[in-house]
């Protein structure tokens, strides 16, 4: 069936370049007026608000690619638990598994992973961190085993079980941080920190990315190789296309492979909480992610379920809101105007890349197909 | 999934990784240079964060009004972010720091320890934690003694309830919060013995929802007299109580953390008044005199920082020897005959008590 289908679609290919090459060119061009024109609108509305968006603008630019320590200390560092929770979400989605827990998955793994940091002065100095990051993915991979045990198990739709328990991983950590992981001297709700061994060092001295950055990547890569090149890959792709098809006409044993994905999302979710932890706060905190596991949606979405585009596209939105942080301390907008103007700005290019892709006929765009219309 | 598209998908993508990896190796090298001074005769530059909006009229409103105070009467050049999560903490520290920044209100224990680090990094910044415990060169808690007009507070509620049960609604237990219930209790008792305090912690300070359903709850059991300390939510408990007194049961409010009398009028007792803007002038005075740092600040009622204030509009329903009792109290305490409860947590104080310092 494959090669059938690459024969025609380079048959086209070759008969279409200069056409296709035309209107690659035309849907770049649609995409980038659709983005100028969100831009101007957004524009519009801080100007209503009384703010210049000229400085806007600029503080958002420099505040995410100003400098190099913009890039690394604030861009990189923002992008690491999107682009994991990212990841986490593409590969459910391209499997069909509407998993809308990576929030919940992230703090369940930051929680379990930093009470591996703080609990284990035993272990020798070189474990103490892949043991944290181990223990932080099976956290994650546990709190999906809930609701990809109700799936399978009972047909129970994730979509409510993820999300719920998002709230149930969030409220228990805030009781870790009062009761069996409060800081030692038991005033303030936080745990301790976690041993210098168990964190994850700088990349380089003087910047604040750490190695969670590389290990985000490493990860991408793989999930990118196993979809791409793998058995697996190619039956979880096609279980997300068409379940039915992939159990009757592709002999494909649908539950376990649907079960399989779910715990790898969900553990791919945790590690992004157990990196936090380990890379960026050294402690566990009730408020720890400002909601990475639902702009991991985003993310994903944006990237085309694609994980090398998933790099890309968290590190967009890393930028977006590390850039948003200078438009409140450079121009004094207030965050709730940040916030809307951010919204603004996920939704267009949602919008955009959906609008894009639906034109017909065109190299660059392609109809779309079930979830996981990606490679 | 035919080849032409995902083929050049993966083209694209396969390159856009490799242009960041590319990217990032060379910024990586040239990361860490220079960090940006600031010329003698330029003016000072303060920055403000918080965890909540600045539209509470209560706790961050406070520190915001404080930014603005040092702008109009010191000159300096501010700045203020709204920040969510500890990574954010970091950030914004960094930020401010490079852009040479001379000291940042931290306005909230939670960024203590993002606040030892950005101090490490940063020497010649200073860092001002509200209500923080730790504390290094140029890492700097200030403690308010709001127990001082929470005692105050709690002689108002005990001469003004005819249930003989009153109520607390407070956001997260966390000492500085747990000091102002423990003083407003033993401000009850020191009036009436035999009045009754009810105490919830909703565990957030902005979830309006959740202080609203605390104080109906404490309400339905027959308090009277309600206090907060809470941030954004204690609009919920103002409402809670106007709602309750439009229902024809007589209820009060007290507010706290910020004059709070305008929230509410007609249902608002008085304010355990938090004045920020006062203790922060205090701090930039004593970095102007080169006295800032090493030693936590307590700022309380002795530098005019908090206080009671029974709400004008509702005066003439204070009975006039309660009054006479609050003024009698605010004097015992002013002269340091009576030390008003409360709950130890700066560092230096935990162990040791250090009433006014500063």
């Amino acid at each position: 069936m494959k090669g059938w289908k690459r024969k025609r679609g380079q048959a086209m290919l070759e008969r279409r370049l200069p056409v296709g090459v035309l209107r690659w060119v035309g849907a770049t061009g649609l995409a980038a007026g659709a983005l100028g024109l969100t831009l101007l609108a957004a524009g519009v509305v801080l100007a209503l608000g009384g703010y210049s968006p000229l400085r806007a603008g600029t503080a958002l630019v420099s505040g995410a690619l100003g400098s190099p320590d913009a890039f690394l200390s604030v861009t990189l560092v923002r992008a690491v638990p999107l682009v994991l929770t990212g990841l986490a979400v593409s590969l459910a989605f391209r499997a069909g598994v509407w998993n809308i827990g990576a929030e919940g998955q992230l703090y369940a793994g930051a929680l379990l992973g930093a009470a591996v940091g703080l609990v284990s002065p035993g272990l020798p100095a070189p474990l103490h961190l892949p043991v944290l990051l181990l223990a932080a993915g099976l956290g994650g991979a546990l709190w999906a085993a809930v609701p990809a045990l109700l799936k399978t198990k009972l047909g129970v739709g994730e979509v409510v079980t993820t999300l719920v328990l998002n709230f149930v991983a969030l409220n228990l950590t805030s009781w870790a941080v009062r009761g069996p992981l409060q800081e030692n001297r038991g005033i303030f709700p936080q745990s301790d920190q976690v041993a210098e061994a168990a964190r994850l060092a700088p990349l380089w001295e003087g910047t604040r990315l750490h190695w969670g950055f590389p290990v985000a990547v490493a990860v991408a890569v793989l999930l990118w190789w196993v979809l791409k090149y793998t058995p697996v890959g190619f039956r979880l792709r096609a279980v997300g296309a068409a379940p039915n098809a992939a159990r009757v006409a592709g002999r494909i044993r649908v539950k376990p492979l649907t079960l399989g994905t779910f715990l790898v999302s969900g553990m791919v979710a945790g590690l992004a909480g157990g990196v936090e932890v380990a890379g960026v706060t050294y402690a566990l905190y009730e408020g720890l992610s400002p909601g990475h596991g639902y702009t991991a949606i985003a993310v994903a979405l944006l990237a085309r379920l694609n994980p090398l585009g998933v790099i890309i596209s968290g590190t967009l939105f890393g930028g977006l809101e590390g850039g948003a942080g200078a438009m409140q301390r450079d121009v004094g907008i207030p965050a709730a105007w940040v916030r809307v103007i951010q919204a603004f700005v996920i939704l267009s290019a949602l919008a955009i890349e959906r609008w894009v892709r639906a034109r017909p006929h065109s190299v660059f765009v392609h109809p779309p197909s079930a979830p996981g219309g990606a490679p | 999934m035919s080849e032409p598209r995902s083929r050049l998908v993966r083209r694209v993508t396969t390159r856009g990784a490799a242009v960041v990896t590319a990217t990032i190796l060379w910024l990586g090298a040239c990361a860490g240079e220079g960090e940006a001074g600031r010329e003698a005769d330029e003016p000072a530059q303060f920055a403000l964060l918080t965890s909540g909006p600045v539209s509470d009229a209560g706790w961050y409103a406070g520190g915001y009004e404080g930014l603005l105070l040092l702008r109009d009467s010191i000159g300096a050049q501010v700045s203020h972010q709204q920040t969510r999560t500890p990574a954010e903490f970091d950030e914004a520290f960094r930020a401010y720091g490079n852009s040479g920044y001379d000291i940042v209100f931290a306005h909230g224990f939670e960024y203590q320890d993002a606040a030892i680090r950005a101090g490490d990094l940063f020497p010649d910044m200073y860092v001002v934690v509200s209500s923080g415990g730790r504390v290094a060169d140029n890492v700097v808690p200030v403690t308010f003694t709001l127990e001082q007009a929470s005692y105050l507070a709690g002689i108002a509620a005990a001469g003004m309830t005819r249930t003989g049960l009153v109520g607390m609604v407070g956001g997260v237990a966390i000492p500085p919060a747990l000091g102002t219930f423990r003083a407003f209790e033993a401000g009850v008792a020191s009036v009436r013995p035999d009045v009754r305090v009810l105490e919830t912690f909703i565990g957030s300070w902005d979830d309006v929802s959740a202080a609203k359903e605390a104080a109906v709850a404490q309400l339905r059991q027959g308090a009277d007299v309600l206090v907060h300390n809470t941030d954004a939510a204690s609009f919920g408990v103002f409402q809670a109580v106007r709602e309750a007194t439009t229902a024809g049961d007589s209820a009060w409010v007290i507010g706290m953390n910020g004059n709070q009398n305008d929230v509410a009028p007609e249902v608002t007792l008085g304010s355990a008044d938090l004045r920020l803007p006062a203790a922060f002038l205090e701090v930039a005075e004593l970095w102007q005199a080169g006295e800032l740092g090493g030693r936590p600040v307590y700022s309380g009622m002795e530098k005019g920082t908090v206080d009671y204030v029974p709400n004008p509009a509702v005066l003439d329903r204070y009975p006039p020897e309660l009054l006479a009792r609050i003024d009698e109290a605010r004097r015992t305490i002013l002269s340091g005959a009576l030390n008003v409860p409360r709950v130890p947590y700066v560092e230096d104080e935990i162990g040791v008590q250090d009433g006014t310092g500063g």
